[in-house]
């Protein structure tokens, strides 16, 4: 941290799968600070229905603990489908998600879940993953003096479902995630693609039960959020949105017919 | 960009390397932004780690990084201080004999113009250390980050099969002997 304070604008390095392409890209910073050998930055615990993963957890090691797999199964199944065996034995939880890649997938498939990104060292402490595409967004405003982000937390506890659909990427890729509240059940969706950032999409239905859900009712009503310029040149808005609705409603379909969280 | 070269004038930060290379130890200095690919074919003369895509998603220089598959095109070489590193000049005897990879592709003809091939037999030496059985999902997987121009995989996948055969055989041999 203090290194962090005395070069505030130091180039936080981890796992430097992206860094090197950044470099590559013209990145040319002054100073270097590399972070893998914090140990604790590695660490992954789930206490009090919090989900607490660091930052320096590789895609291999978050694939396969032992804490995720017994509170988030689907989400230990969605980081091990990422990327590729080299990539996932290098790269971090943290680079993936400070990358700020529209392809990249783990801000896909956290947003749904709602989590939260711990800084320290700067001028905030959190800011959910979903802030990383705010255009105007505190996240853009504190760049380049937001500290070191050393984990990612995932309020489990209100948790009913999560599933992950990327069997149409590039094109678009669908996290979703159902969690009670006082409201009924509210469907969160994230739908991403290689060419355009991220958008969350939302619903809250008055049902107390999984089962009540309308997979294709529902799948529509997300997908009709997507805005216009989720569109691009491999797929019209019209299009997006018509195979967002078809993931969406095939992502539900396994929650409702299995009502089991994971 | 070479990342191993700057502009004149511009200031280079170097680091001194120590790591094992093929069961021998190495030390070089290289510049901060030197990549482990740029250290290996320059400075250690492994020209067997291919220099392709420079983005970590073709496979061709591919490495093991403590029984690891790394792309040494996007890893950096500070970062392989103290580790053990293995490139494909190491698999075969010093008396030249083949590995169980190399002898399987040779006997399955996985290779075609050859220059995919030391990333995949390094994939597959990493694979078979991790599961020495692995089934066709398991090798699909591995094998995928691996771009081969020529084939259609299918001699790969069983170059990988055949290889698995052979090094469990030689374990065999040596368990009785």
């Amino acid at each position: 941290m203090a290194l962090t304070r005395h070069h505030p604008k130091a180039v936080i390095a981890a796992g430097c799968s992206d860094l090197v392409a950044q470099f590559r890209e013209g990145l040319e910073p002054e100073v270097l600070i590399s972070l893998q050998r914090i140990k604790e930055l590695r660490e992954i615990s789930n206490e009090a229905g919090i989900l607490r993963i660091g930052s320096l957890v590789s895609h291999t090691e978050g694939s396969r603990s032992p804490e995720i797999l017994s509170s988030v199964p689907a989400l230990a199944a969605a980081w091990g489908s990422i990327a590729t065996v080299r990539i996932r034995y290098r790269g971090t939880l943290g680079g993936n998600l400070l990358a700020r890649r529209y392809r990249y997938e783990m801000p896909v498939i956290l947003s749904a879940l709602g989590a939260q990104m711990q800084f320290e060292g700067g001028d905030i402490a959190v800011l959910p993953v979903s802030s990383l595409w705010d255009r105007d967004s505190l996240w853009d405003r504190t760049l380049g003096n937001v500290g070191i982000l050393t984990a990612v937390t995932v309020d489990t506890a209100s948790l009913l479902w999560f599933g992950y659909e990327r069997s149409m990427r590039p094109l678009s890729t669908v996290s979703l995630a159902v969690r009670k509240n006082t409201a009924g059940l509210t469907v969160s969706a994230v739908c991403g693609s290689e060419y355009r950032q991220p958008f969350v999409l939302s619903h809250t239905a008055e049902a107390t039960d999984i089962a009540e859900l309308d997979p294709a009712f529902v799948g529509e009503v997300l997908a009709a959020q997507l805005p216009d310029e989720a569109g691009d040149y491999a797929g019209s808005i019209d299009y997006r949105r018509h195979l967002v609705g078809v993931l969406c409603r095939r992502l539900l379909a396994e929650a409702t017919g299995t009502q089991r969280k994971g | 960009m070479s990342l191993e070269s700057p502009e004149s004038g511009q200031e280079t930060f170097t680091h001194n390397v120590e790591f094992e290379l093929n069961g021998s130890p190495e030390r070089h200095c290289v510049p901060t932004s030197a990549t482990v690919l740029d250290l290996l074919r320059n400075s250690c003369g492994k020209q067997g780690v291919r220099a392709s895509c420079e983005r970590s998603v073709c496979g061709a220089c591919t490495v093991l990084v403590d029984d690891l598959p790394v792309a040494a095109c996007s890893t950096f070489a500070f970062d392989i201080e103290g580790a053990r590193v293995e490139t494909v000049e190491g698999l075969a005897a010093q008396d030249g004999t083949l590995s169980a990879q190399q002898q399987a592709f040779s006997e399955c003809g996985g290779f075609q113009c050859g220059f995919c091939t030391s990333g995949m037999l390094m994939l597959t030496t990493g694979l078979l250390r991790q599961n020495p059985q692995p089934n066709r999902e398991e090798i699909r997987d591995w094998i995928s980050s691996n771009t081969c121009r020529c084939t259609g995989y299918e001699m790969i996948l069983e170059s990988v099969e055949r290889a698995a055969e052979l090094a469990g055989a030689k374990q065999q041999d040596q368990a009785s002997e």
